[in-house]
């Protein structure tokens, strides 16, 4: 079973990255299983063609301690195996704590099947406690794929999330496998992020270029790979899904310091000189 | 024989070798096993004794039972007080809030109870979650009109005197809240009394001889409507110096009330209260009421101190409590019943009554802040002490050492403040140290002690 956790910037397209590409997983024949980590509980609207889960926490809250796996559990596309963690209302409550009870409940009702080939962990953008780490932590993820763009904020957000795959790292197992470019369309985004990657110890495992069409799959509640297996953009994610599988390639990052990254902007353009 | 952490060198003087100031009033050192308590803890035994509010410890059930009942404050009426309540937070509360857990509480301990007011302890995991207590101390203090206080004692935020100062700001918040107009000129508030033993109503019993009247406890048998008016007394008392000096400097700046720091052990700083507070109210007939009732009370009581004194006469005690300003009054005290002091130490000593300590007692004796098992352990072995003298988390190593012990905090049954209180404790010395079972202690034992034959 690889173990996968994706990470990025908040507003980067995790969500949808991750989705296409369980999708186009498990359209290989793979068992796969999401892990929405994001209190607002919409990691799995698109496999699942809408929200249509109660979350374990939701469960936990209203069932006690009587949870089955059957209850938080729902198939959706190509049978993949959907779980959304969920958590409080912005603003009460620990997030982050939700999370580690939610995943220690997965565990506990035996939810890491032998016979699955990957567990997928969608966690919200920032690693702003304890709690957004725990998929990361021993036993639980191994490989980390960091979505991100051309955008000065997304790769500095890349940057800080490489600082706490690299503590954990160093502790454990887990290891950095690629940099995701989901394009913005900026100038020059494929050898920026080619090089950011590559700074950081990494590759970048696939550049999706920016299409329309995932907005539309996305209004019809789908993954592109659903709502139409022969657009351009399926292949691109069938692509990902690919490089994801055949990928031997896991890391330490090498997190870079302000300056350092900084000049990379400036070198691809990117930052005006002062 | 324990060595010192380094980082606590400076904590511990001995008098008479002519050293710089002790140093104190700082965060225990990590890993030296304080024999401090945590922030919550100490605004709970600072409040608890309001015996007419409840005391909700928002928190694990743990918070609540560890500190239930936990001093033994008499009150002479209502006795909410020693029931311990908590919002029994769980794994679900803390991920999706506490907040209403705390309303429901509320609700229905008020309900309930029909209290004067509720405190509400802010614990631990309050503070990491973010729970907005004010928020719901203010809708629920709407609804039913009493007051219900926020207690912002979170236990990482320090040590016990940190919960002090929140205990300080929530009583603060009372104070002011009801009419005193009918408040006389000869008035006190007895602040920092936790009525151990009845010991409060020993020192009412004093200044209503004297002609002096006590607006409001703060906080031993204490109510929470005279607290709402304590602002209209003429005068502080501030006995445990430790927890209630920031009230008491608070109620100056904000209602011009003087505070004096007195102490109610031992009968040369018990007499000086008293005559602190007739010099107070410049009255002589109260001045000459005072000389009457200090005169009458002693000689009472000398016989006794004679007696005890015969049999006490150079034997050695060690002090640690809470705070430094009672290890004073302790030193005097044993002075008086012919004994020496050893070792001096507290919790949360200021460093100005450390040094008036260290000018008071024998060269030779050790000052300590802030200690731990490990090093009074040491200090009592090597000071020969006799008797320790401390609270229940002293009480073991001084038996363990086969030393007699005197509780002189939370636990004592029997009132030590006071004229009767110096006899009670001239007593209560004599009986602990003189008892023959110290015979059979290892330290009067000329070889090891034998394993048993089984």
């Amino acid at each position: 079973m690889r173990k996968v956790a994706i990470y990025g910037k908040g507003g980067i397209g995790k969500s949808t990255t991750t989705q296409n590409t369980v999708a186009a997983l498990a359209e290989m024949g793979n068992q796969v299983m999401v892990v929405g980590c994001d209190p607002k509980a919409d990691s799995t609207r698109l496999l699942l063609g809408g929200l249509a889960q109660r979350s374990v926490l939701d469960t936990l809250r209203v069932e006690g301690e009587d949870v089955e796996l059957e209850d938080v559990l729902a198939d959706g596309f190509s049978k993949s195996k959907c779980v959304e963690s969920g958590g409080p209302e912005p603003g009460v409550g620990c997030a982050g704590r939700g999370i580690i009870t939610s995943i220690n409940l997965l565990e506990r009702l035996g939810a890491y099947e032998e016979s699955l080939d990957y567990v997928f962990y969608d966690v919200l953008g920032d690693v702003v406690c304890g709690g957004f780490a725990m998929p990361i932590r021993e036993g639980k993820a191994e490989e980390i794929y960091i979505v991100a763009s051309g955008e000065m904020m997304a790769m500095y957000a890349a940057n800080n999330i490489c600082k706490g795959i690299k503590k954990f790292a160093t502790t454990g197992t887990v290891r950095l496998g690629g940099i995701i470019c989901n394009s913005r369309n900026v100038d020059k985004e494929y050898e920026l992020i080619d090089h950011f990657a590559r700074e950081l110890g990494t590759k970048m495992i696939h550049f999706v270029p920016r299409d329309n069409d995932v907005q539309r799959a996305e209004i019809n509640k789908k993954t592109v790979i659903e709502w139409n297996p022969t657009c351009n953009q399926a292949d691109e994610y069938r692509a990902l899904a690919k490089a994801i599988e055949e990928n031997d390639m896991f890391v330490i990052p090498k997190p870079m310091e302000t300056d350092t990254l900084e000049s990379l902007l400036l070198e691809h353009g990117m930052l005006e000189v002062a | 024989m324990t060595e010192l952490l380094a980082a606590r060198a400076r904590q511990v003087i001995r008098t008479g070798e002519g050293e710089a100031g002790i140093e104190c009033e700082k965060q225990s050192v990590a890993g030296s096993v304080s024999q401090r308590a945590c922030t919550f803890c100490g605004s709970r035994v600072v409040l608890y004794p309001i015996a007419d509010a409840v005391h909700l410890v928002h928190g694990p059930i743990g918070c609540a039972v560890y500190t239930w009942d936990i001093r033994g404050a008499l009150s002479s009426g209502p006795e909410l007080h020693r029931l311990s309540f908590s919002t029994d937070l769980r794994e679900r509360h803390v991920v999706f809030g506490g907040e209403q857990q705390l309303e429901a509480s509320l609700v229905e301990l008020i309900e309930r109870h029909q209290p004067k007011a509720a405190f509400v302890y802010a614990t631990c995991i309050v503070g990491v979650i973010g729970d907005d207590v004010s928020a719901i101390c203010r809708t629920v203090s709407e609804r039913y009109g009493i007051p219900v206080v926020p207690v912002q004692s979170e236990g990482f935020q320090g040590s016990k005197k940190q919960g002090y100062d929140a205990a300080c700001e929530a009583l603060m918040s009372l104070i002011g809240t009801a009419d005193a107009s009918d408040v006389g000129k000869h008035t006190v508030n007895l602040l920092g009394d936790f009525n151990l033993a009845g010991e409060i109503w020993i020192i009412t019993e004093y200044l209503k001889k004297m002609g002096v009247e006590v607006v409001a406890n703060l906080t031993g048998d204490g109510r929470v409507d005279d607290i709402r008016k304590a602002h209209g007394a003429g005068l502080n008392l501030v006995q445990c110096s430790g927890s209630t000096t920031r009230l008491a400097m608070q109620m100056q700046a904000k209602y011009g009330i003087p505070f004096k720091k007195i102490s109610y052990f031992g009968i040369d700083d018990m007499a000086a209260a008293l005559y602190a507070v007739a010099e107070h109210f410049k009255d002589p007939d109260m001045l000459e009421r005072t000389r009457e009732l200090v005169s009458a009370e002693i000689a009472e009581i000398l016989p006794v101190i004679e007696e005890c004194r015969r049999d006490l006469e150079g034997k050695r005690a060690a002090i640690y409590v809470g705070g430094a300003f009672k290890a004073i009054s302790l030193v005097k005290a044993l002075r008086l019943l012919g004994m020496k002091t050893v070792l001096a130490g507290s919790q949360t000593g200021t460093r100005d009554d450390y040094d008036y300590l260290t000018e008071l007692c024998d060269p030779g004796t050790v000052i300590v802040d802030d200690s731990n098992p490990a090093e009074l352990s040491t200090f009592l072995s090597e000071g020969k002490a006799d008797l320790f003298i401390g609270g229940v988390k002293e009480r073991p190593l001084a038996y363990k050492l086969g030393v007699a012990f005197c509780d002189h905090n939370h636990e004592r049954k029997l009132p030590l403040e006071g004229f009767i209180g110096m006899a009670n404790f001239a007593r209560e010395v004599r009986a602990s140290v003189c008892s023959p079972v110290w015979q059979f202690a290892p330290r009067h034992q000329n070889t090891e002690p034998q394993p048993l034959e089984v």
